[in-house]
């Protein structure tokens, strides 16, 4: 069944988001979905997945939380 | 709208760790200089001990990190091509070095042909420097007011080092008639306002809100600095223009005009930290807070010389705001940020070493938090030091010795994250090579 795990790196200073979500990619099964949380647009983390086959789209929301959703190709 | 970061552009790691690692050293030098002369290095600003010891700090220790941290910071920022990175590290970095030991002896030994021979190095370095920079900053596509202040900084740069040639030629040549007061003022004022505050003011918008996860800076602070600053270096610099060395009473007023823009600086960056999503602090952010309330006691106290000359004219009045500029505000953002800057750099370049199924170690491995805070209140003591040893100047010696032995401390800090980021990087190698074997 697919899992969704979410990191919010709103409060967590950089790298620490990315350092979690490089972490986090580790364990994710097909199908799986990891959301994750910032107030930036993490460029570094889009060519790194891009890099090593992953998904990702991001979604604005109005108080500035940029949900950026991964999933393996 | 803030830049956004690219981590292809970033240059080998050696290129900023050389500047990096050169820096503290000289603090130490710096510190045995006034250990050694004393209470006599503090008389006045004029002195040989004291001209070597500020210009140890501003070349040797500011200038080494300023432009180490630019070539990265330009590349990943600006997602700026910086023309071959590593040749313009080994020009740069040695020349400096040297043109700023013959400089410090030139001040000690009085030896008129130190001072040509420093100049003519930084000509060099900073002129290789500065092209590189002009070059990365103009071509970029990027926007906002972080390139924008940056340029700014580069120029500030490159008067400084206009300025500081002319005098090291007068003094080398031993030109009579020079006005060597009128020049160091404005050289001191471009070196300091237009070049180092204006690079730091450049960095904060992006690494204040990034790092101390504060609210943006308000964007009319963000452009009244940069302007206000640059009218206010303008005006001073008419000085120049003088037929004498006497200043005019009008340049009261823009001295006081310049504080307030310090002023607004320091008070918006403190009101930031005061708004921060995340109540625990680290290093960085204690770094910064002493940087912003020394660079407001300076401002408040030239404010207080301007309005009370009978304190101003004092011989100590411009060590007492050299210390608080120097030690208390520039070294304090440029260590907080080498504690955040060093270990994201080791990370980074260890993390594009490693697959996605081994990721690099943690970034708080690098240095340990209490090493830091250690070197941190040695560093605060140091500069409660210096401000004492100024008003009482028997206190010189020690207080020379604690700024030499928290820098000597900086620097084994440093070395740590650099041996732990060898280690890591040569268990990654030969994981890998392992594997294909």
């Amino acid at each position: 069944m697919a899992e969704q795990r979410v990191i919010d790196g709103r409060d967590l200073v950089p790298p620490e988001p990315l350092e979690l979500t490089l972490e986090a990619l580790d364990s994710m099964g097909p199908g799986d979905e990891l959301l994750l949380l910032v107030f930036c647009d993490p460029v570094p983390l889009y060519n790194i997945l891009d890099r090593n086959g992953y998904r990702h789209s991001s979604r604005w929301l109005e108080d500035g939380t940029n949900e950026v959703r991964i999933t393996k190709a | 709208m803030q830049p956004v970061l690219s981590f292809e552009q970033a240059p080998p790691i050696s290129v900023p760790y050389r500047f990096f690692l050169t820096a503290p050293l000289f603090g130490v030098v710096a510190g045995l200089i006034l250990a050694w002369y004393g209470p006599a290095a503090l008389i006045s600003r004029w002195t040989s001990g004291s001209l070597a010891m500020t210009h140890l700090l501003v070349v040797d220790f500011m200038l080494q990190v300023m432009c180490g941290s630019l070539l990265q910071f330009v590349a990943v920022v600006a997602g700026a091509n910086i023309w071959r990175p590593r040749l313009v590290a080994a020009v740069v970095h040695p020349l400096i070095t040297i043109g700023a030991v013959l400089l410090a002896l030139a001040f000690v030994m009085e030896l008129p042909l130190l001072f040509l021979l420093a100049a003519a190095l930084f000509v060099i370095a900073l002129g290789f420097f500065l092209a590189v920079m002009a070059f990365a900053l103009l071509r970029t596509p990027a926007h906002g007011m972080t390139i924008h202040v940056l340029r700014l900084a580069v120029v500030g740069l490159l008067v400084t080092l206009v300025l500081g040639v002319a005098m090291a030629y007068a003094l080398g040549l031993q030109q009579i008639g020079f006005p060597l007061l009128i020049f160091a003022d404005v050289h001191a004022a471009w070196g300091l306002g237009g070049w180092a505050l204006m690079l730091v003011i450049g960095v904060s918008y992006l690494v204040v809100p990034m790092f101390q996860l504060t609210p943006p800076y308000p964007v009319w602070v963000t452009r009244i600095l940069p302007a206000g600053l640059l009218v206010v270096l303008g005006l001073r610099s008419l000085q120049l223009l003088a037929a004498n060395e006497e200043m005019p009473a009008w340049q009261s007023g823009v001295a006081i005009l310049g504080m307030l823009l310090v002023g607004l600086y320091a008070v918006t960056t403190l009101w930031l930290q005061t708004r921060r999503r995340r109540r625990l602090t680290d290093v960085t952010f204690a770094y910064w807070r002493v940087a912003m309330l020394a660079l407001l006691g300076f401002a408040i106290s030239w404010v207080i010389f301007e309005v009370f000359p009978e304190l101003g004219i004092h011989p100590r009045a411009p060590l007492w705001l050299g210390v608080l500029a120097l030690s208390g505000m520039f070294l304090s953002v440029i260590i907080g940020m080498l504690y955040k800057i060093m270990p994201f750099l080791n990370w980074l370049h260890l993390q594009r070493l490693c697959d996605p199924k081994t990721p690099p170690p943690n970034m708080k491995q690098m240095i340990p938090e209490k090493a830091m805070r250690g070197q941190m209140w040695m560093h605060f003591i140091s500069i409660a030091l210096l401000l004492a040893a100024v008003l009482w100047t028997p206190l010189a010696t020690l207080a020379g010795l604690v700024f030499a032995a928290s820098c000597l401390w900086l620097e084994w800090n440093l070395i740590g994250a650099v041996r732990i980021y060898m280690g890591f990087r040569d268990r990654i190698l030969a994981s890998a090579a392992c594997r294909e074997s």
